[in-house]
């Protein structure tokens, strides 16, 4: 086709999805040939017969024979050509199927024959909207009120055009003889069911997005066309290669695993939603669901990766991991998923937080990878970038598949999961059921609330996250002092820390970062002895986890502020809470020998995960605080590399100078 | 003094409404013309295609185009002249818009029939598709073409098919470019156009409605007989309750009286 509409046309009408289209055109003109097509038949009406009416037996027949398939196949593809609008119902226009009997059919002329090239236009629709207002003296259907009313507002400026066009073919169509008017309707009547279909119905011509080039054109070769096939090949030559006997090997094994889950190869139990319009298998298989079916948890046995990417298989490896108390490699995958897939504006906070938890010395999750990958995973991190962790990611999940999968694939928890999982039914619908399905189908949740709902659950499980207590346990109070520092925020500070909390792995670490910059602050304004304003700030700095609220302490303490204590007894007396929200970070607050009385309190352990208030004095250390005691004496005078639990590649940065 | 550059006298608002009307005039046989284009256009390809009716479409479309090229300068030169008043302006603009969607929808029209022809050859007569469509377009021609009858007796030239496509892919870019010029030279927002008419198209005149129930009946008759049995059997029964009254009543007088 030479004349296309690309000059009105703004070039991003591309749908070459719709290559069924030029074939469906093949097969109806086969099928119109009045020698060799479908028998064709009179349509007699009232007081006018008009000939070419096919039924739809002889459709389906013809479609059999043509191309040697059985019947069923036959009617899919004779409902397929009425869908996208080459063949029209006479009789119950509405429903774009072909009914095996003998309810009439018509062609339809190739003026309103689905095409790519020139896109429905709301203008048209418009118009057959007024014309059909006109001929139904304002009786229009519901929907087709509706869009009238919007298209009125949408295309407001040409609505003098649109009445005056609709008013005009109207009386172009009285013209011509009565029949043929008949025929026009229809096929209009039938072009406006397929391009705006009523609703509850499916139309044939979603195709999705459109594209910007056309990939059926010719591609010119330009300069550019043959700099990209060049890299292309480059690439190519550089792939690793296996021998064909393995890729085949591989291939056939795969197909043989998953040949029983494929739901074109095999059943779907219970049904096939597409099918029969019936949604309990997605019910069932909804990623939060209790319980699972057999056949999803076969599939977690397949491979490693297979259990981790169904959520909730990878919910149940977690569970099996905290029993075995080695959730941290789990934790540390995700927490590297996530930055790999998260917003760019949080990655430089996550990263550094996955460091302060997971990779540290020291660090309360600590999970063990070996020298060399750390030593490059440290040095990734002065430069922090989606990918940095992709080392360190790896090596856990190979750690995990090789060690803990195998166990978990022996454990209680799984084989508890594996007895109780469910194996539905097969439904066996009758067609009035059917129709009765396809009548009830209703939308499913909106994309935003899932969302929404996937949100909440992640702070939830992040808030009941398990305390690691096979680690060193400098573990923070619970969540309560964490309100009490949220709570006790009068004044947001001026020098609010970046990092904003980072609640989704370990809410009861807070930010290190912001910790750090407490300690470094409070050392600052110590140093200074700033005014009393000052002991705002360290609270400011751990707005963490704290939405729960507990706003009695947080009175308590506000109250106990504003005595107007000095900022050293301040320190004195906020330093443990503050060591005691920041966990991890207890060996950054510096403090001055003068106060040997707050030194030792500085973690507090927590072994048994009893969520208390524990009076700062009463707190008991493990025993491998003695070590970070000395470490932190030194860390008063600052320096860098010190044994603060200080980001590798915060070492540059002015506030840590002061140490 | 400012330069006016429009044939109408300036600051003569008779001259005006005048252009006005005559825009109007134009612009409304421009409509007709489209929309009797149209319906030529949903015959192509079907079975009642023929040199007739592709002769039919070739002068359809060669008067719209002498309307449209009018319309064009008409309206252009009024609206290129600064000098003219508010309410003629906005008239005008109104024109404009409708000329506008008149043509684009005219330039889709010729689009389609260009590529139709190109694959449905009046040689292959079995390819044309059986669309049940009896008659051809010439009421239709005639309506657009103002002629009373059409003269059926010029016989169609034969052999000019290729003439006839390279000609009409010249119709077509000189549509396109008659677009684009238009949109060059004169700045019609569009969003401040108010249209007058009524939202709803009025339905026509009532001699047009019999043929409106007739046809209304014809579409849905096959899909609506169980409920025309259904009103069927209602008055049936209306009819069975008024004649038992009857009776009784009857009964009644004679009996009492």
């Amino acid at each position: 086709m030479t004349i296309r509409n690309a000059i009105r046309d703004h070039g991003q009408r591309y749908r070459p999805r719709m290559a069924c289209l030029k074939k469906a055109e093949k097969v109806l003109l086969e099928m119109q040939d009045p020698k060799t097509g479908v028998k064709s038949q009179p349509q007699r009406l009232v007081i006018t017969t008009i000939p070419h009416a096919i039924s739809g037996e002889d459709i389906i027949a013809w479609l059999a024979d043509r191309f040697q398939i059985d019947s069923q196949e036959a009617r899919n593809l004779g409902s397929m050509l009425v869908a996208l609008g080459y063949i029209y119902p006479l009789q119950d226009h509405k429903r774009l199927v072909i009914k095996p009997d003998a309810s009439l059919y018509r062609f339809q002329t190739p003026y309103f024959w689905p095409t790519q090239q020139w896109p429905v236009e709301d203008t048209d629709y418009a118009i057959y909207l007024a014309k059909r207002n006109i001929r139904k003296k304002g009786i229009l259907e519901l929907h087709e009120q509706e869009q009238y009313n919007r298209l009125h507002k949408w295309m407001n400026h040409k609505w003098d055009f649109i009445v005056m066009q609709a008013k005009e073919q109207y009386r172009a169509a009285k013209e011509r003889k009565k029949p043929d008017r008949v025929v026009f309707d229809c096929q209009e009547r039938a072009y406006w069911v397929v391009h705006r279909p009523p609703p509850g119905t499916v139309s044939a011509m979603d195709y999705g997005l459109e594209r910007r080039i056309d990939p059926n054109a010719d591609e010119t070769k330009t300069p550019d066309f043959y700099e990209r096939i060049m890299i292309f090949t480059q690439q190519s030559i550089m792939r690793p290669r296996v021998k064909s006997s393995v890729s085949i090997g591989a291939l056939v094994k795969y197909c043989a695993t998953y040949n029983s889950h494929d739901p074109f190869l095999s059943k779907c139990l219970p049904s096939n939603p597409w099918l029969t319009d019936d949604v309990t298998y997605w019910t069932l298989n909804m990623p939060n669901v209790e319980i699972p079916t057999k056949m999803r948890v076969e599939r977690w046995t397949f491979s490693f990766r297979e259990l981790l990417s169904d959520p909730r298989g990878r919910d149940d490896f977690r569970l099996f991991l905290k029993k075995e108390f080695s959730g941290e490699n789990l934790a540390f995958w995700e927490g590297c998923e996530d930055l790999k897939w998260g917003t760019a504006a949080t990655m430089r906070e996550k990263a550094e937080h996955i460091y302060k938890t997971f990779l540290a010395r020291g660090a309360p999750r600590w999970i063990n990878i070996d020298g060399k990958t750390m030593e490059i995973t440290v040095k990734g991190l002065k430069h922090p970038h989606r990918y940095v962790l992709e080392a360190a990611q790896t090596h856990i999940y190979m750690l995990m598949k090789k060690d803990s999968f195998g166990r978990y694939m022996k454990s209680p928890v799984f084989k508890d999961t594996l007895k109780k999982a469910i194996a539905p039914e097969e439904h066996k619908f009758t067609d009035a059921q059917l129709e009765q399905n396809a009548k009830n189908r209703r939308p499913s949740l909106s994309p935003i609330i899932l969302r929404q709902q996937e949100l909440e659950q992640k702070a939830k499980m992040a808030a009941s996250a398990p305390v690691d207590i096979t680690q060193l346990c400098r573990f923070t109070t619970p969540v309560p002092h964490l309100a009490v520092y949220s709570g006790i925020t009068d004044s947001p500070s001026a020098n609010a820390s970046p990092s904003l909390p980072f609640l989704a792995h370990s809410p009861a670490c807070p930010s290190p970062i912001s910790v750090a910059l407490d300690s470094t602050s409070a050392s600052e304004r110590r140093v200074e002895a700033s005014e009393g304003e000052g002991e705002g700030n360290p609270e400011a700095q751990t707005p963490v986890g704290g939405n729960v609220p507990k706003s009695r302490m947080a009175l308590s303490l506000r109250r106990l502020l504003k005595r107007g204590c000095t900022p050293s007894t301040m320190f004195a007396s906020l330093s443990p809470k503050c060591h005691s929200v920041a966990g991890t970070s207890s060996r950054i607050q510096p403090f001055s020998p003068d106060q040997p009385s707050q030194a030792p309190p500085r973690r507090i352990g927590n072994f048994f995960q009893i969520k208390v208030d524990i009076p700062p004095e009463c707190r008991i250390y493990p025993i491998e605080s003695e070590d970070e005691e000395e470490e932190n004496r030194p860390a008063s005078r600052g320096g860098i590399g010190a044994k603060e639990i200080i980001c590798p590649w915060e070492s540059l940065t002015p506030q840590n100078g002061m140490g | 003094m400012p330069l006016v550059n429009n044939k109408v006298g300036d600051d003569c608002t008779v001259g005006t409404d005048k252009a006005l009307a005559d825009g109007k005039a134009l612009v409304d046989s421009l409509i007709k013309v489209v929309a009797c284009y149209r319906h030529l256009a949903s015959c192509v390809g079907s079975c009642t295609d023929s040199l007739q009716l592709r002769d039919e479409l070739r002068q359809t479309r060669e008067k719209a185009q002498n309307l449209a090229v009018s319309i064009c300068q008409h309206l252009t030169s009024h609206l290129r002249d600064k000098s003219l008043p508010e309410e003629q302006r906005k008239e005008m603009e109104l024109l404009w818009v409708a000329f506008s969607s008149g043509l684009e929808l005219l330039h889709v029209d010729m689009c389609k029939v260009f590529s139709m022809g190109d694959i449905f050859s009046l040689a292959n007569s079995a390819s044309l598709v059986q669309t049940g469509l009896q008659g051809g377009g010439s009421e239709v021609a005639a309506r657009a073409l103002s002629l009373p009858d059409l003269n059926q007796a010029r016989a169609p030239e034969a052999g000019l098919e290729s003439q006839e496509r390279s000609t009409m892919e010249q119709e077509i870019s000189q549509i396109d470019h008659m677009i684009d010029d238009m949109e060059m030279k004169v700045n019609v927002l569009r969003w401040m156009v108010e249209p007058h008419g009524p939202q709803y198209a009025d339905p026509l005149s009532s001699t047009d409605s019999a043929s409106l129930a007739l046809l209304s009946v014809d579409e849905e008759q096959p899909g609506h007989q169980p409920q025309s049995q259904h009103s069927h059997m209602v008055v049936f029964v209306v009819l069975f309750a008024v004649v038992l009254v009857a009776t009784t009543l009857s009964v009644c007088v004679v009996f009492f009286s």
